[in-house]
This record gives C-alpha cells, sequence and structure tokens, in this order.
C-alpha cells in the first residue's frame, strides 16, 4: 500500500472532517456509540405517517435558528445544513482556503419533501397559496448544494449529484477528482435525503418495503426500510492539510463510478457492473483484495440487489486468502437514499479508525457466498488498515470507496 | 496542443430548432414562441417549445415509447451525437476489440497498405464500452414524472400511487437509458449545478478523461419544459411580456438588443456533445476544451484571466441562465473580460466578439450552455480562443434572481474553418 499517488501528497486525498446527522443524534461519535452499542433506530412508520406499514429510521427536531427553519429551506437542505456545519467544525475553517471551497451534494429528495399533491391539480394556485413558490424553490437537488455553501459562507464550485441511491458516495468520488483537478482547495461532499411520503409512497407502489425491520443479505430478506440523515466529508490533498496541520482523519485511497447498463431498476444479477467498479477502485488504491479488510454493503435488504451484491463479491474477491468482512448497516437505521453512500463512507471510516467491524442486524440465515464472511452477532475487532464502502443505485449507478488509516501520526484514533 | 487538450467531435440536439445532428444550418429559420398546449393556462401562454417528433424516424430503431421525452430526447441527441462523430458502436467491447486485432494481425500480412489504412481507421473508432462515461446536466431532471406521481397522488392518495413513474422520474434516468440503450458500462453522472448545470457536465466529464477514468465522454444538459415549471416562473414574475401575447418578437433572438434582453421565455431540449482526447484518432474536431472554471462566489474576472493566461478570447459566448438579471450579468462580465471597446454582436456577423444570450437557448434556464455553444459554432466562427461564459442566478433567495456571481466559463480553442 505504498502506491506512487500514496507517496505524493499534491495527489493525496485525505479526509479531515465529518458531519454527520442521523437517527443517532447529531456527529460522528453519536453514530459510533449508538452503532457500537447494536441500537436499532427503525420504528413504526405508522407513527410518523400514519396509513404507512412497515418500519422507518427519523432524525428528531434539528438544532436550526428560527430564521433557518423558514419554507426556503427544505428538510433536506437543513439536514445537510446541520451535516455540513458539524464537518466543518471539527476540520477547521481556514481562512481563504476555506472561503474557496467547494460543495458537491447529493440528494434524491431534495425539496420534493416540501410540495404536496394539491400541487398536481392547480400550481399556479399552489404557488400563491402562502409560500408555495418558496417551497417549490427548494425541489431541484442542486438547492441542498446551495443552502450548505450559502451557510457556510463558501465560494468554490458547487453541484448536485444525482445517481440515486449511489448519489453520496459518487458525489464524494466527483469532489476527489475535482480536488485533483486544482478546482477548488478543499470540497465538502456528502449526501442529505430527508424522510417524506413522496419516497415512502414511491418504494411502497414498488413493493420494495419490509414491512417489519429488513434483513439485509438474509435468505428470508423481504425488501428495504427507509430512512433519513445527511454526511458531509471535508476532502483536501495531504500537502493541504499537513500545511495547516489538520487532523487527518483518513485517506481516501481509492474510488470508481461504472453503471450496469442492464435495466432501469434491477441490479445485473452477476454483479458485473458492481464487480468491475470494486476492481478499478482497488486498482486506483493499488490495493490486492487481500488488502480489504471490511466492506460496508450497499445491502439493501431487496431479494434482487442482495444476490447481484452477492455474486459481485464472489467475483471480487474469490482469490483471496479468508472470506472478506462484509455487512449492511442500513440494518441499523435503513436506506437513506442519496445520503446513503455519505453515512456509509463514514461508517467505513469509522471502522477503520475504531478497528470495529459491525455486524449486519438480523441477519441469522445468510445467501451462501463462500468469498464472504458475513459479519453478524457481535462486532468483531480487527485492525484494518483498508476498507471499502460500496453503494449501487436505479439506473445501473455503481461506487466504490477505498479508505486507509493516514498512516502520518496525525491524530489516529 | 497541450496533451491534456479534448475534442468535441460530435454533436446531437433536441431543440426548438429540431432534433439534428452536428450544427444548427444556417438555413434554419429562427423559431419563434408557440402556444403552450400541452396543460390549461389563463390566456395565451407561449414559449419555445420542441415540436412532437417521432423518436424512431430520426434514430431508426430507437424505442421510447415507455420514456419521458426528457429520456427519449436524451436518446436521441446522444445517438445523433455518437453518430456525427462517427463512433462505431457495434464493437466495443474490450475482449471483442481484443480478438479483433488478434484476428488483425493475423489478417494484415495479406493486406495491401490501403487495406491496412482502411482497417486501421475503422477500429479507431470503436471505443471500449466499459471506458464510455455519460455525464448529463439538468436543472429539473424528469419534472414530467415527477408531476405525473403528484398527481397520482393527488387522485389515489400517498397510499395508492402509480409505480411506473416513481423510478423513471429519477433524474439520473436520462442518463441511465443513454447508458442502457449504448450499452455503456462507464461512470454514469448526473448533476445539477444552478445555471450553469451544462458547464459543469463538461467540466466534470473532461475530470473523468483526464483522470483516465473513461476514454470517451457523451455529455448532455438538457430540461423538459412543464406545467409547474412554467407557472412557477410565471408566479416569480420572471417571465417576459412576449409570453402572454401574440406579437411576433421584436427582432431576431439572436441580434443584441432584440427580445432576449426584454425578459425571460421558457425554452426546453436537449444537447449532447461527443468528448474524447484530442488526437485519440482521426476525427472532425468542433472545438477543444482547453480549461474551465467555476465558482459561486469570489472574483469572477481575476479567475477567468488566470484561466486565460494574458490571452484575450477572439470570441466570448454568452450562456446566460435563462434569468434577465443573469444574461445581464453574463454580458457585464464579457464585457469586463473582453474589454470595455468589444463590440456585442450576433454570431451572424463578423468577427464576433461578444455573443450575447440567445433568445430560445436562454430560455433553458439551466442547461443552456451548450445550445449556445452550438449555435455559435454554427455561425462559423473564425478560429481562435472562445469563452463559453455562463452565469448563474445561485444561492438559496428563492426566486433565483439575486443576481450575484456565480459563473462558470469554459475555455475552448476552435479550429480554423
Amino acid at each position: 500500500m505504498t502506491g506512487r499517488r500514496m507517496n505524493d501528497p499534491s495527489k493525496t486525498i485525505v479526509v479531515t472532517g465529518i458531519g454527520v446527522v442521523s437517527p443517532y443524534g447529531i456527529g460522528l461519535d453519536c453514530l459510533q456509540a449508538g452503532m457500537l452499542s447494536g441500537k436499532c433506530c427503525l420504528t413504526p412508520t405508522k407513527d410518523l405517517y400514519p396509513g404507512f406499514e412497515g418500519s422507518t429510521a427519523h432524525v428528531g427536531t434539528l438544532p436550526l435558528a428560527a430564521k433557518e427553519n423558514t419554507p426556503r429551506y427544505s428538510r433536506s437542505d437543513r439536514l445537510a445544513m446541520v451535516a455540513a456545519r458539524d464537518a466543518v467544525r471539527e476540520s477547521g475553517r481556514e481562512s481563504a482556503a476555506f472561503r474557496a471551497s467547494g460543495v458537491m451534494m447529493a440528494s434524491t429528495v431534495a425539496g420534493l419533501s416540501e410540495i404536496d399533491p394539491a400541487i398536481a391539480h392547480d400550481p399556479a394556485a399552489w404557488y400563491r397559496n402562502g409560500d408555495g413558490l418558496l417551497r417549490a424553490a427548494s425541489y431541484p437537488a442542486a438547492h441542498v448544494a446551495d443552502a450548505v455553501g450559502d451557510d457556510l459562507g463558501i465560494g468554490g464550485p458547487r453541484c448536485a449529484i444525482s445517481a440515486a441511491c449511489a448519489s453520496s458516495a459518487m458525489a464524494i468520488a466527483l469532489a476527489a477528482n475535482l480536488l485533483l483537478d486544482g478546482a477548488a482547495p478543499m470540497m465538502l461532499a456528502g449526501g442529505s435525503d430527508a424522510l417524506c411520503p413522496f419516497t415512502l409512497s414511491g418504494f411502497n407502489s414498488l413493493q420494495a418495503l419490509d414491512p417489519d425491520p429488513c434483513r439485509p443479505f438474509d435468505q428470508n430478506r423481504k425488501g428495504l426500510n427507509l430512512g433519513e440523515g445527511a454526511a458531509v466529508l471535508v476532502l483536501e490533498t495531504l500537502d493541504r492539510a499537513m500545511a495547516r496541520n489538520a487532523n487527518i482523519l483518513a485517506v481516501l485511497r481509492g474510488w470508481a463510478m461504472t453503471n450496469d447498463a442492464f435495466h432501469s431498476t434491477a441490479p445485473q444479477a452477476q454483479g458485473n457492473g458492481l464487480a468491475d467498479c470494486m476492481r478499478l477502485a482497488m486498482e486506483m488504491a493499488e490495493a490486492r483484495c487481500d488488502d480489504i479488510g471490511y466492506v460496508n454493503a450497499h445491502g439493501t435488504g431487496t431479494p434482487l440487489n442482495d444476490v447481484a451484491e452477492s455474486n459481485a463479491y464472489e467475483t471480487t474477491f474469490h482469490s483471496r486468502s479468508r472470506p472478506v468482512p462484509v455487512s449492511s448497516t442500513k440494518s441499523y437505521f435503513g436506506h437513506c437514499l442519496g445520503a446513503a453512500g455519505a453515512l456509509e463512507a463514514a461508517i467505513t471510516i469509522m471502522a477503520v479508525r475504531c478497528g470495529a467491524l459491525l455486524p449486519t442486524l438480523r441477519l441469522t440465515d445468510p445467501i451462501e457466498s463462500p468469498s464472504v464472511n458475513w459479519l453478524r452477532g457481535g462486532i468483531q475487532r480487527e485492525t484494518l488498515p483498508v476498507a471499502m464502502s460500496v453503494s449501487a443505485g436505479f439506473g445501473g449507478s455503481n461506487t466504490a470507496l477505498i479508505f486507509g488509516s493516514s498512516g502520518f501520526g496525525n491524530g489516529l484514533a | 496542443m497541450t496533451p491534456n487538450l479534448l475534442t468535441i467531435t460530435g454533436i446531437g440536439s433536441v431543440s426548438p430548432y429540431g432534433a439534428l445532428a452536428g450544427l444548427i444550418p444556417q438555413s434554419t429559420a429562427e423559431p419563434e414562441p408557440e402556444p403552450v398546449t400541452a396543460w390549461p393556462t389563463a390566456g395565451l401562454r407561449r414559449a419555445f417549445l420542441v415540436k412532437p417528433f417521432r423518436p424512431a424516424s430520426v434514430v431508426p430503431g430507437l424505442k421510447t415509447r415507455r420514456l419521458d421525452r426528457l429520456s427519449a430526447w436524451a436518446l436521441v441527441a446522444s445517438s445523433l451525437a455518437l453518430q456525427d462523430a462517427g463512433i462505431d458502436l457495434s464493437q466495443m467491447d474490450q475482449n471483442k476489440m481484443d480478438q479483433n486485432k488478434t484476428d488483425q494481425n493475423k489478417n494484415d500480412q495479406n493486406k495491401t497498405d490501403q487495406n491496412k489504412n482502411d482497417q486501421n481507421k475503422t477500429d479507431q473508432n470503436k471505443v471500449d464500452r466499459s471506458r464510455v462515461a455519460v455525464v448529463f446536466g439538468t436543472g429539473f431532471g424528469c419534472a414530467e414524472l415527477t408531476e405525473a406521481f403528484y398527481q397520482s397522488a393527488a387522485v389515489n392518495g400517498w397510499r395508492g400511487t402509480d409505480p411506473s413513474p416513481f423510478p423513471e422520474g429519477l433524474a439520473n434516468a436520462p442518463a441511465s437509458h443513454v447508458a442502457l440503450w449504448h450499452g455503456l458500462r462507464g461512470p454514469n453522472i448526473t448533476l445539477g449545478s444552478k445555471g450553469v448545470a451544462a458547464e459543469s457536465a463538461l467540466i466534470q466529464a473532461a475530470s473523468l478523461l483526464r483522470r483516465g477514468q473513461a476514454d470517451l465522454a457523451i455529455v448532455l444538459a438538457g430540461d423538459t419544459l412543464t406545467r409547474a415549471i412554467y407557472e412557477w416562473y410565471e408566479a416569480a414574475g420572471l417571465l417576459s411580456p412576449a409570453c402572454c401575447n401574440a406579437e411576433p418578437l421584436p427582432g431576431s433572438p439572436q441580434e443584441p438588443g432584440g427580445s432576449v434582453l426584454s425578459g425571460f421565455i421558457p425554452s426546453e431540449g436537449v444537447v449532447a456533445l461527443v468528448l474524447e482526447p484530442a488526437g485519440r484518432r482521426e476525427a472532425r474536431a468542433y472545438a477543444h476544451f482547453n480549461s474551465g472554471r467555476w465558482m459561486t462566489g469570489g472574483q469572477p474576472v481575476e479567475s477567468i484571466r488566470q484561466m486565460l493566461g494574458g490571452a484575450v478570447p477572439s470570441l466570448v459566448i454568452c450562456a446566460g441562465s435563462g434569468l434577465p438579471c443573469a444574461n445581464g450579468s453574463t454580458t457585464a462580465l464579457a464585457r469586463e473580460i473582453s474589454g470595455a471597446d468589444a463590440a456585442i454582436v450576433s454570431p451572424r456577423t463578423a468577427p464576433p466578439q461578444i455573443v450575447p444570450p440567445n433568445a430560445v437557448a436562454a430560455g433553458l434556464p439551466d442547461t443552456s450552455a451548450f445550445l449556445h455553444l452550438i449555435l455559435a459554432l454554427s455561425s462559423r466562427p473564425r478560429g481562435g480562443q472562445a469563452l463559453l461564459l455562463g452565469t448563474s442566478g445561485s444561492g438559496t433567495s428563492g426566486s433565483g434572481t439575486s443576481g450575484d456571481r456565480g459563473f462558470a466559463a469554459l475555455l475552448l480553442e476552435l479550429p480554423c474553418p
């Protein structure tokens, strides 16, 4: 793991801040404490959305000022703003470089949470009614990036990424590309998605929701549960981070994006696109398949995804000396859609930093996969030099991110 | 040419000018705003609309019956762009390419030099499908299907919605359909960036190519005009008075001081560009992409001048963002870069210096840059450096009318005609 890119501080991407808003609360510490305790945040959906069955995970009231709780900001905006503040609190606000930072945020919901079906009958009337015009302005996904950028007063490139459930992992990958291009000195990258009737209804109509708490990779899995949250990583090059004596939390060693080109919603059953994606990320990281100490899986709990993903792991890791440890942390707080990739990147970094491999909850009868060590039961403790986070989404999008410990003796847990 | 130079080798577009491969012919009539009939309106409402057409009549064999207009147009535009670029999609898989190479080596011994050259040219036009990226910039994504889903919820309640518009309504559906139709397994990215989604898509695609994450990229930008979008602009007071009367526009959309300055007339369409490393193969070069700057704040003039390295581009193409104040700020920014003496002229007048936002293209609020680019290229400008400039009414002020100085600037090198 001493590749050419890793030896050049100007071409090494490091993580110097992590902000998280999850059903456990605000901050990575909160997430870590909650997950290490084995707490599941899934609760009956009908408590929040009467009429809907199943389980969801919800973030409570956000610590925002009254002026920020206006229709100008959607709930996805607000989740993102809180996560970004949390990320920046940790990474520090270096003056000039920070002001020139870019924002790459993902969201599939964005402002849809603020729009109700009455708009369909007569949009003009809906806009005239109260604050409809302002609420609808938060509809484009780009609004989330603007909310974060405006809130923090930063003026680099701003962009919203839409790749369904792979969106925020892709945002991190593309932000890393932009850093290497010199487009900005720092990038805030992540995702944010609010739980709302629109997505609940959509996944319900697709019959993709598990009526019970989900069981990713279990033979008896029935579907997914929805959650909400946001995560933002502060990314910069190692030389810049060292120059400002930043606390380096992890190294983003490799990343890759592919597409299945197979079906609008279904993954390619053999997981070829995902396997290609993992292979490309490992090539960039100059890592062999034996180097990967843990994979945080996409693991939605749907019948099709989990089989395709298992097959991708077989293709990728069949030559390992021992099965690769894999778990799906969606079993803790559901599928946060556009925020999932960034939240799981944060969890992967957490695993690297504290050497704790979290099990998949409720996994009793795993899919047969000889190359995979399905983590279940208790927490497995292991020193992890390198771990991978895998994301996939409707439309065949795949993204793999590989994180490693910094190894620079700077602020490691 | 620097090794990092990338070339636009193919263009396809679906716009109020029609569905076209390559540049827009000079003989093409300028579109006029047409009455909106797709939804009930309170009196006459006009927009620059894409005339209904059958995609399979433009791209034989194309299947779009189940798709919304944005996805269908993305398929048409990407197909036309690939065709225009001369890309051979028939055998783009790497394993097949390797086999072809082996076969070719065997056959080479028996071929004449002329045959070898022909074969080499044919092979140059083949690309590994797993190394082709799709990057799609959009402001509103599949808004038609989102509205259809809300309609379903309004009629049946949230518990009884129609499943079909839901996954297809995701913003990345058009890019996914492009990948699916052409079998492209490289990075597939959909992005939005207020006012400058097209420009940012080109910058991201260039990054993928320069980082070796793809060998070729299909870069698209586009939006469809829907009732909710149109009525939002109307409620926000952003529409041109020309939207509500039957008067002919006061001047050609491409003439400075014409209708473009009187307000915003919504439009729609998708433009696709094929982007690949310069010199990868023998192909037509519409323009070379050199570099881009893309910021939301800071000092745009200084940043762009830094990118230009002291040069003054011979042509500045103002993309605007479709909003009157942004159009104004784009032109003002262009003047600051080009100097106060620079003439603001139509691209049909030679020699052009600053091309103001075109009314037809400016009505594509977030994705207009590519249509502005091909309109400018269609006027056969002389070679040299060109700047494609867009500004965004960025920020969360709600109306998008803050007129701040978010911008994207793409430095292009135009081959001599």
